[in-house]
């Protein structure tokens, strides 16, 4: 559902990410991890077709996001970690804008339970500025998955929310995995990560330290060691420094 | 305590203007600066130079008594409007301008309140010499009103801190009644009644002038002077106006000793103002802090490039301006969002309150004026002026309409990375994020041509210009604005798109000369742009209608010129389109920023 090959993005002089390779099949949930400034949210943001590549392909349910980025882009969703909403527009009606962008002709049968389900139903016809950072989060998810979308980019996606919300963005991952959508999500909570991820890439300075299943990045890691944490990896991996 | 206050004021200031020269080091603050210092030179310091230099005046010493009764008016008008709204809607919690800084440390300090009073109020005093200033020298540039800035200057000083006091101590004493007395609405009402009364007053006595004026049988200069001479001398006006020709007595002083024995009076109406502000015993300090939390709020979100809103009121949500259908051009999706926005942010309803006075105090005092003239011969010179107006509104329509319409890429740079998960090509999101202020700015110029071609020589002495001719210039003028609108549209979203580091900086609320000179640069390369873009067009479509009206007729040849231009102006908005969605497609402000 994505294919990664030798992805670079570059910002002048500096690389902040070299010649990355993966690919996530429907049903994957692959968690990015890497220090800060390692080159996550621009690795994401390259897949999502906010900003071009280098160089390296991208291919997004069967789309060259270089060559066909409007069909592939018909098939993401984006999640930034901080919520972007329209300031005069109220929660039904980003709903509406956003099902014309994608063209959603039934909308409002998945709007609905999509409402309910995220808790917002009360909260349809107010504006942006009356929501809680938690609610905007959640308005963006809304909006994120009216359109179905086969493939999912999350960039930290639990920021602001409440442990209940938590909980409920996890199951939602799962689910959505389940119905076979391909999910990348980028996030700092090793936890989540062992909770939903089926695949794991660390990333350092813009480079793949490894990729895998969790117990094939645990094995290259454990150095024989038995019940080793994803923390611990993660400190091996990455050499417990930042960039 | 003084020392302390003194020393604040003067090491921020003296911290500012290091940081502005230290910040010159980047080139577009130094390309600012240049631009600025240039615009002062030979738009206002060479004049002035000359002026100074010349034995004889320039020009003209003083303003005519019309002219000079006319600004007061208009701003007794708006005073009023601006009293009788703190007294009908006021605000919750009344306060004083103070820093977020200023509150952090100041207000839990040992200083005296009135010490606090004292520091905020004067400190005002030196921004509104500073926009007194800047009035006087804008406004004196073209010698309309007069030639002697420093008399002008100290004039409008008076006026604005004046009332900038009288609006302070008005706060403060609505706050007050409202804590201790139980008859506030009731002193509101009287108030605002007493308001409403004084205006219909003076409204009533200027209509008189109107009369008077209308009487002569043309509208010269000393008709006009003589008409408000002779109300000047009517008891009513005289004594109804006497605190406003206090007030403004500075401002219409005509010479150096006339301009002294004003400021007596006018100095002692500003003292007792601020001695009433000082003495109102009522609680400033919670109102003072929302004050300052919404400034940085505005300006925190001027710096995300985000449209700051300095209105507290709650926003509700407003319906969609059509219904939106859920499949479709995606682009009509844009307009739709958009003009939602633009109703929201722009058409409040306090916008449409300010408005509906303001028109309807310019159509009470000049209404009799334009009905008597309708039926006698200077009916023809107010048709010409209003033609002249809606030259003018298209003029600014085109030129500064894009800079003011932003509703398009440029409100929405916050949302870039969510505007790029899209699925449309570039082109068409341009498209879509530039409908609203193409449709915005093409109805003001339809409605400016729509009365222009109705009242441009109504009597018929111009034989060629039948209402057929009319209704072609209307259709074909109509079909190609939208058009222009949209080339206009596409060079300041192109420019955001290539400098967005010299854009975000225009777009911040920081001032400064470097920054005034930004903006210019913005406007000039607007211009420049607007004019190779537009010209060969317009020159084209000129050769076509010159050339052929003498074969096919005025009207066939205006459609001729008409579908001439229309294809060079689609061509170079199809053109501007590709590479403005091309240029946003590639754009990532987050390497700016690296």
């Amino acid at each position: 559902m994505i294919e990664v090959e030798a992805l670079t993005k570059r910002y002048g002089d500096f690389t902040a990410v070299k010649n990355l390779s993966f690919s996530v099949r429907p049903g994957e949930v692959l968690g990015l991890v890497g220090p800060n400034g390692a080159g996550k949210t621009s690795t994401l943001r390259c897949l999502a077709g906010i900003i071009p590549a280098s160089s390296g392909r991208v291919t997004v349910a069967g789309h060259d996001l270089a060559t066909d980025p409007v069909a592939a882009k018909r098939e993401l969703a984006f999640f930034p970690d901080e919520p972007r909403l329209f300031e005069y527009l109220s929660v039904r009606q980003h709903l509406t804008f956003v099902a014309r962008v994608y063209g959603v002709a039934d909308y409002e049968k998945i709007a609905v339970p999509l409402l309910e389900e995220l808790e917002l139903s009360d909260k349809a016809d107010v504006l942006p500025a009356e929501l809680s950072r938690g609610m905007k989060q959640k308005l963006v998810i809304a909006c994120g998955l009216l359109h179905s979308p086969k493939v999912m980019f999350f960039d930290e996606p639990l920021t602001g929310l409440d442990p209940l919300g938590i909980r409920r963005m996890k199951d939602s991952i799962m689910r959505r995995s389940k119905e076979g959508a391909a999910i990348v999500l980028s996030s700092h909570l090793l936890h989540l990560l062992q909770e939903v991820c089926t695949h794991v890439l660390i990333l350092k300075k813009g480079e793949k330290v490894a990729d895998g299943t969790l117990s094939d990045v645990a094995a290259k890691f454990s150095n024989g060691e038995a019940n080793v944490s994803l923390e611990e990896i993660f400190i091996r991996a990455t050499g417990g420094s930042e960039t | 305590m003084t020392s302390a206050l003194l020393y604040l004021r003067l090491t921020s200031l003296a911290n500012l203007v290091m940081h502005r020269i230290r910040r010159l080091k980047q080139p577009k603050y130094v390309m600012g600066t240049v631009a600025a210092i240039a615009y002062f030179y030979f738009f206002v310091g060479r004049r002035f130079g000359q002026a100074m230099a010349s034995s004889g005046p320039m020009m003209p010493a003083t303003m005519s008594t019309f002219a000079t009764m006319g600004i007061c008016i208009l701003l007794t008008v708006v005073g009023l409007l601006r009293l009788g709204f703190a007294w009908a809607s006021p605000t919750a919690t009344p306060g004083f301008r103070f820093s977020e800084a200023e509150i952090a440390f100041l207000f839990p300090a040992p200083i005296p309140r009135k010490t606090l009073i004292h520091y905020r109020l004067l400190s005002a005093q030196l921004a509104i010499l500073f926009t007194s200033v800047l009035i006087a020298v804008v406004f004196n540039r073209s010698g309309f009103m007069g030639s002697n800035r420093v008399m002008r200057a100290l004039g409008w000083w008076v006026i604005l801190a004046t009332f900038d006091l009288h609006l302070n101590g008005t706060n403060l004493l609505l706050h007050r009644l409202k804590e201790t007395s139980p008859r506030y609405v009731m002193w509101r009402v009287l108030v605002v009644g007493g308001i409403i009364l004084y205006a219909g007053a003076i409204l009533w006595s200027v209509c008189s002038l109107v009369g008077n004026l209308a009487t002569f049988a043309d509208m010269s200069s000393g008709s006009m002077d003589r008409a408000t001479d002779a109300l000047a001398r009517e008891p009513l006006f005289h004594w109804l106006t006497l605190p406003l020709s206090i007030l403004f007595g500075p401002y219409a002083a005509t010479s150096a000793r006339g301009f002294a024995v004003a400021m007596v009076p006018a100095l002692l109406l500003l003292v007792i103002n601020y001695r009433w502000v000082l003495n109102t015993e009522a609680r400033f300090e919670e109102g003072s802090i929302a004050i300052a939390e919404k400034r940085a709020a505005a300006k925190a979100a001027a710096q995300r490039g985000e449209i700051p809103r300095l209105s507290t009121a709650k926003q509700k949500e407003r319906s969609g301006p059509f219904p939106l259908a859920p499949t479709g051009l995606p682009e009509v999706a844009f307009l739709w969002k958009n003009l939602l926005s633009m109703r929201s942010s722009v058409f409040s309803r306090r916008a449409f309150f300010i408005l509906f006075g303001i028109v309807g105090g310019l159509s009470m005092s000049f209404g009799p004026m334009l009905a008597r003239h309708s039926v006698s011969p200077n009916a023809d010179v107010i048709r010409h002026m209003v033609v002249i107006m809606c030259a003018i509104v298209s003029g600014y329509t085109v030129f500064l309409g894009p800079q003011l319409a932003r509703q398009d890429l440029r409100s929405d740079l916050p949302n870039a990375d969510l505007l790029k998960t899209y699925p449309m090509e570039g082109w068409k999101l341009a498209l879509g994020e530039l409908l609203a202020p193409t449709v915005l700015l093409s109805v003001i110029l339809w409605c400016a041509i729509l009365i222009s071609a109705i009242l441009v020589d109504s009597s018929g002495e111009i034989e060629w210009l039948t209402t057929g001719v009319r209704l072609t210039f209307i259709v074909c003028l109509g079909f190609a604005a939208p058009l222009l609108c949209l080339i206009q549209l596409i060079v300041p979203n192109s420019i955001m798109v290539l400098f967005p580091s010299w854009y975000q900086s225009s777009r911040s609320r920081s001032a400064g000369i470097e920054m005034f000179g930004q903006r210019l640069i913005f406007g000039f390369v607007q211009m420049f742009f607007a004019l190779t873009v537009v010209l060969p067009a317009v020159g084209f479509a000129a050769l076509v209608f010159f050339c052929s009206k003498w074969l096919i007729g005025i009207s066939p040849a205006v459609v001729l010129a008409t579908l001439a231009i229309v294809p060079m102006l689609g061509g170079e908005v199809a053109v501007g389109l590709w590479f403005l969605g091309d240029r946003f497609e590639k754009f990532d402000l987050t390497a700016e920023s690296r």
